[in-house]
């Protein structure tokens, strides 16, 4: 369970990132969080494995405050917590599975894994996660040879093999086109059902919010200005997270077979 | 073809125009004065290489093969000089450049004093360290190894942190988003990343230091430089034809070998 109480941020130059933030997200949901760009989304999502520290209330991740956690407690809660990012951030130059391996650093001594000396178990759990995403033939390629939506599903059998309890998705599909946006949600929605893994997604596109989430945070200006279930959400409801009417670009459209 | 027009230049302004045409004068007048100031006498200096051009340049161009065995020796001297070198250079330059790396170590004190280290390093020639390493280790090829390296350490090391610099920091976030630690991310995150572009600078490197090397044997640090010298001295000039040929030959041979491996690598 992941618990913010009253979190602000405000970054170094002054920019409010968080204000006055309050939100339970209860294990096995799926989450989306919506909102315009600079409304607050990725700061919220970095503040719960600290990529940006909070700097004032409460964040609690199964029951520990983890603001003031630093060097172990902060990497042992970062195993916990995985992440998939906008531009997929793999190595390029490293093999897939050299990349999906790597999920694995945090729960692998500093000698092994300079050595390359993976436990089977590992190995073998990174394959079985290239082959839930659909991508095992392509485990020996390099990273730079795939295309975006391949890349993208590397990433997530990177953190598949992390073995977290949450997932963290920072706009997973905002450089895929249509049908590989969906794709890459089914899988995330997939995962999420299957392991019970707690799913927390950032997303500006309205339909594919309404299409994969359970419950809907609306965020404005670094404070949440909706939260609640999905059959209680209408495209007015968007109107006012955003604070303008709906435009055509706030919808992704097509789908996985088109 | 059709017809069409462009839309017409822009015009400079007068301002501009007068401005170019001050800066035009300044540089003429400054190649004036230092042709004039240097003092050099044409009319001898045509007279004599007029003369010397009759002897030399014909036993250039005839190079004595029996010094084949002798200049052959101390060419792969020289090439052994730059490989020790820039070996070693490339071993030094690794720390420097991840202190002098704004993104590794972490603040911008240690960065900036890193990158004072390498520039200090560089404002040395290759060979007044030559000069200094020959009075240090002696007249050698040592020397010569030691002027290549720390020569050699300046720039590659420059080179070094700015690759560091240039990596994709993304990579680095995701990893420590999943609780991998600064060791593990060096390994997994930021050598797959440099690796293949330091090689590839450290041979072109190589490839500067066999030129290099090839004259620090004039101040007497080792290799075919002293070979010239000697012909120099004695008027041989079908042997500086023969070390010439050589010089050139090797120098075609590792740049075109170089050019291919670092296509292959980056």
């Amino acid at each position: 369970m992941i618990q913010f109480k009253d979190v602000g941020l405000v970054y170094p130059n002054g920019t409010v990132g968080l204000k006055n933030v309050n939100l339970t997200i209860n294990d096995g949901e799926f989450v989306v969080i919506v909102g315009l760009s600079g409304a607050g989304k990725s700061t919220l999502i970095r503040s719960i494995n600290r990529l940006v520290t909070p700097t004032s209330g409460e964040l609690y991740v199964d029951n520990e405050d983890i603001l003031k956690y630093r060097g172990k407690d902060l990497r042992k809660l970062r195993t916990k917590t995985g992440m998939i990012f906008q531009n997929y951030n793999l190595v390029k130059r490293s093999s897939v599975l050299k990349n999906v391996l790597a999920g694995r650093l945090g729960h692998t001594g500093t000698l092994r894994s300079i050595f390359n000396a993976y436990k089977k178990e590992d190995v073998a759990l990174a394959y079985e996660s290239l082959k839930r995403v659909n991508i095992a033939d392509k485990i020996y390629n390099r990273a730079d040879e795939l295309s975006g939506g391949q890349q993208q599903r590397v990433s997530i059998a990177r953190v598949l093999t992390q073995q977290p309890k949450y997932i963290l998705a920072d706009e997973p599909v905002a450089s895929l086109d249509p049908p590989t946006s969906h794709q890459v949600m089914k899988y995330l929605k997939k995962i999420n059902k299957e392991d019970n893994l707690t799913t927390i997604v950032n997303l500006h596109f309205i339909d594919m919010a309404m299409e994969y989430a359970d419950r809907i945070v609306g965020m404005r200006a670094g404070e949440i200005v909706f939260d609640g279930p999905v059959s209680e959400v209408t495209e007015k409801t968007f109107e006012e997270i955003y604070g303008r009417s709906i435009r055509e670009e706030d919808f992704r459209g097509g789908s996985e077979e088109s | 073809m059709e017809n069409f027009e462009l839309p017409p230049k822009p015009k400079n302004s007068v301002w501009k125009r007068i401005r170019n045409i001050g800066i035009a004068i300044v540089v003429i007048a400054i190649y004036v004065w230092t042709f004039v100031s240097i003092d050099i006498e044409w009319g001898r200096a045509m007279e004599r290489a007029a003369n010397n051009f009759q002897r030399v340049i014909p036993q250039l161009f005839s190079p004595d093969w029996s010094a084949t065995g002798k200049v052959a020796l101390s060419m792969l001297e020289t090439v052994f000089i730059a490989f020790a070198g820039s070996l070693m250079a490339a071993i030094i330059a690794v720390p420097l450049a991840f202190l002098a790396a704004r993104n590794m170590m972490g603040g911008v004190v240690v960065s900036t004093i890193g990158k004072w280290i390498l520039s200090a390093v560089r404002a040395f020639p290759d060979v007044i360290l030559a000069i200094l390493f020959v009075v240090a280790v002696g007249p050698n090829a040592f020397a010569g190894v030691l002027a290549i390296a720390i020569g050699s350490t300046g720039m590659l090391g420059k080179m070094f942190s700015e690759i560091i610099e240039g990596i994709d920091m993304n990579v680095i976030e995701a990893m420590q988003a999943s609780g991998a630690n600064r060791i593990q991310i060096l390994f997994y995150g930021v050598m797959p990343q440099i690796i293949p572009e330091f090689l590839s600078y450290a041979i072109y490197r190589f490839e500067v230091d066999v030129r290099a090397s090839s004259i620090l044997g004039i101040v007497g640090a080792g290799g075919i430089g002293t070979l010239i010298i000697f012909a120099s001295n004695n008027r041989n000039w079908s042997e500086m034809g023969m070390i010439l040929l050589a010089i050139i030959i090797v120098v075609t041979v590792i740049d075109f070998a170089s050019a291919r491996i670092r296509r292959k690598i980056v």
